[in-house]
């Protein structure tokens, strides 16, 4: 199995798609082999040379650290521990987010050995040994093993709270089909899911999934930016956030860490779509579910 | 227009943008092209700015909707960006008594956004007793490009002429021997011209006789090609599912590309049952290898391959018959 890279690079850098797919065979997604280091290495693009958050180190720690902590666990479970802690190690921007480059480098060349202990299924498929699908190594924002972490993050904190964020990723159907629906993106919408879930009106997996659909399919027709309105961000406040990553301590292992200041989602706007949703979510099917488990 | 249960103003919203600011300074109105409907933000060539707020007026068939079953009409501008997961909202309020416009300000956060965002206006009213509802949408959206210097509607591609030896992007340096390279991950797909691959840029940007048009154009559709058939092989590669299994239409660029080309590669299907049949064969690697030829064909009229190759050889014939006179 793939250990931790040595030599370590020093700094997350950005590793085009084109070459992701090069140095990430078969044989590091089933763990026989190690990616290329030194011929990987040199195929990246550099970040700025004076920005602390693109340090290997502190992802790096996380990473050895989540790995340690739920050695005997359920894997799945690690990434509501994660999540927050990567998304508040690194402090980007949505902008910076979304080069995709960061991300493929991050799993390629620092952490390949987490990409594999994290995704490898139980069985391959077609009588072949186990393997990561490259869509962990390299992939959508909802599907990369780091992307999935820190857009869940992102999307399901509220202002500098990331409780929201361990309940979203708690349930593996959220990161899996809920983080790539274009409604989410409306940060009273992401609340509302989170509360139901947490009043136990969606348990499951699957009936999260059937809320999610129901919502999503409404979104067509129900306007929820105006039922629910959300407040504009604090600007200043993101900014101070990424300024403060150069003095900031380690993030905290044991509590939650803080995210940016950056406003809190209106409660009146959650408690208009958690009746909404609450509504549309008793008419929905739910896979599976049968009248015995009602 | 989809088809909605529940009554809709038949008449159209339209929207222009009327003024830009960025970081409260008013920028010049040629950022912004009603034509093209494209604001283009960096052409002030500032890379320090925090945010920029976007004046836009709409227009509503407002004797109708007043006239009708609508009531709490609310107009919204939306502004959302796939790529960072992005979305923006502004109210716009009624202009004058009576009048059919509504204008606001929008504002875009340059943290919160990479490349291209897309801006639209949308209707929301309630109707029959229920709140929120869509009840009208602006056909035509405009672009806010990010990283545009002149507000022109990009094409579907971007090109770079770039030394792949020497250039600042050091993972092309494996491929220093080709003349160009196509890259789909982005957010527009990319050609890579390797100004390190001698007379390529000259032959590119030539003017020169008719021999050398010839022979441009036809490397030009040689390039073209390729990246339809790269294009068309990356959006069918990323087709998401919907809850029932089913592809979706991806949405940018790879819904522009897989429009374009499934007529050709599946001629005579609907747009969403050849969605639906590409997906499947992919999946299925049955039928997949028979679809190559179509492909190609696909790539090959999108980029005028036949035309450009007719008129290079009718010049070439052309020059042959000059010699030997």
């Amino acid at each position: 199995m793939i250990d931790r890279p040595d030599p370590l690079p020093d700094r997350i850098a950005s590793l085009a798609d084109l070459n992701a797919v090069k140095y990430i065979g078969s044989g590091v997604r089933s763990g026989r082999e190690e990616p290329p280091y030194i011929e990987l290495g040199r195929s990246v693009t550099a970040t700025a040379e004076d920005d602390v958050r693109m340090r290997v180190e502190p992802v790096r720690d996380l990473v050895d650290d989540v790995m340690h902590l739920y050695r005997d666990d359920t894997r799945t479970r690690a990434d509501a521990w994660l999540a927050p802690r990567l998304h508040a190690a690194l402090r980007l921007t949505r902008r910076e987010a979304a080069d995709e480059g960061i991300w493929n480098h991050l799993a390629a060349a620092v952490a390949p050995d987490y990409v594999l202990w994290r995704h490898l299924p139980a069985t391959g498929s077609d009588g072949g040994p186990p393997m990561v699908p490259s869509g962990r190594f390299h992939g959508a924002h909802h599907t990369q093993a780091f992307s999935r972490l820190w857009w869940a993050a992102e999307l399901f904190r509220n202002g500098p709270d990331y409780a929201p964020v361990v309940v979203a990723c708690g349930i593996q159907d959220v990161l899996n089909t809920v983080l790539r629906l274009d409604i989410i993106d409306h940060r009273p919408t992401a609340q509302a899911v989170v509360a139901l879930v947490e009043q136990g009106v969606a348990r499951t997996g699957r009936e999260v999934n059937a809320l999610a659909v129901v919502a999503n399919a409404a979104a067509s027709t129900l306007f929820y930016d105006v039922l629910a309105e959300d407040e504009e961000r604090d600007d200043g406040a993101l900014d101070e956030w990424v300024a403060g990553a150069a003095s900031a301590p380690p993030v905290p292992r044991r509590s939650l860490p803080r995210g940016p200041e950056d406003g809190t989602v209106p409660e009146k706007a959650v408690a208009a779509l958690v009746e909404r949703f609450g509504e549309l979510f008793q008419d929905a099917v739910v896979r599976g579910r049968t009248a015995s488990q009602d | 227009m989809r088809v909605l249960p529940y009554p809709t103003p038949a008449g159209k919203v339209t929207f222009r943008v009327t003024a830009v600011k960025q970081d409260q300074r008013s920028l010049h109105t040629s950022v912004f092209s009603g034509e093209e409907r494209v604001v283009a933000l960096h052409q002030v060539e500032r890379d320090d700015w925090k945010s920029s707020r976007i004046a836009l007026t709409a227009t509503l068939p407002m004797k109708e909707i007043e006239e009708g079953p609508w009531s709490d009409v609310a107009v919204v501008a939306v502004l959302t960006e796939k790529a960072t997961n992005t979305r923006t909202t502004a109210v716009l309020r009624r202009q004058g008594e009576g009048g059919a416009e509504w204008a606001g300000r929008i504002r875009l956060r340059r943290a919160d956004h990479r490349s291209q965002a897309e801006l639209s206006v949308t209707v929301v009213a309630t109707v029959d007793g229920v709140a929120g509802r869509v009840i009208g949408t602006s056909e035509e959206k405009w672009t806010v490009d990010l990283t545009a210097r002149t507000p022109v509607r990009r094409s579907e591609l971007q090109v770079d002429e770039v030394d792949f030896a020497d250039g600042p992007h050091e993972w092309l340096r494996a491929f220093k021997d080709a003349p160009w390279l196509v890259e789909t991950s982005g957010d527009l797909p990319t050609v890579h011209v390797n100004t390190g691959f001698e007379g390529i840029s000259e032959l590119l940007n030539s003017g020169g006789g008719p021999l050398e048009r010839g022979i441009r154009d036809m490397l030009a559709a040689q390039i073209a090609t390729d990246v339809w058939t790269a294009v068309f092989h990356s959006a069918v590669s990323d087709l998401e599912l919907d809850a029932d299994g089913n592809p979706e239409w991806p949405g940018g660029w790879r819904d522009a590309v897989l429009n374009g080309m499934l007529s050709d590669v599946l001629p005579g299907m609907s747009g969403i049952d050849a969605l639906n049949e590409i997906h499947a064969r992919r999946g299925e690697s049955s039928g997949w290898n028979e679809l190559q030829p179509r492909i190609n064909y696909a790539a090959a009229r999108r980029a005028k391959v036949a035309r450009n190759l007719g008129t290079a050889l009718r010049v070439l014939d052309m020059s042959q018959r000059e010699n030997k006179a």
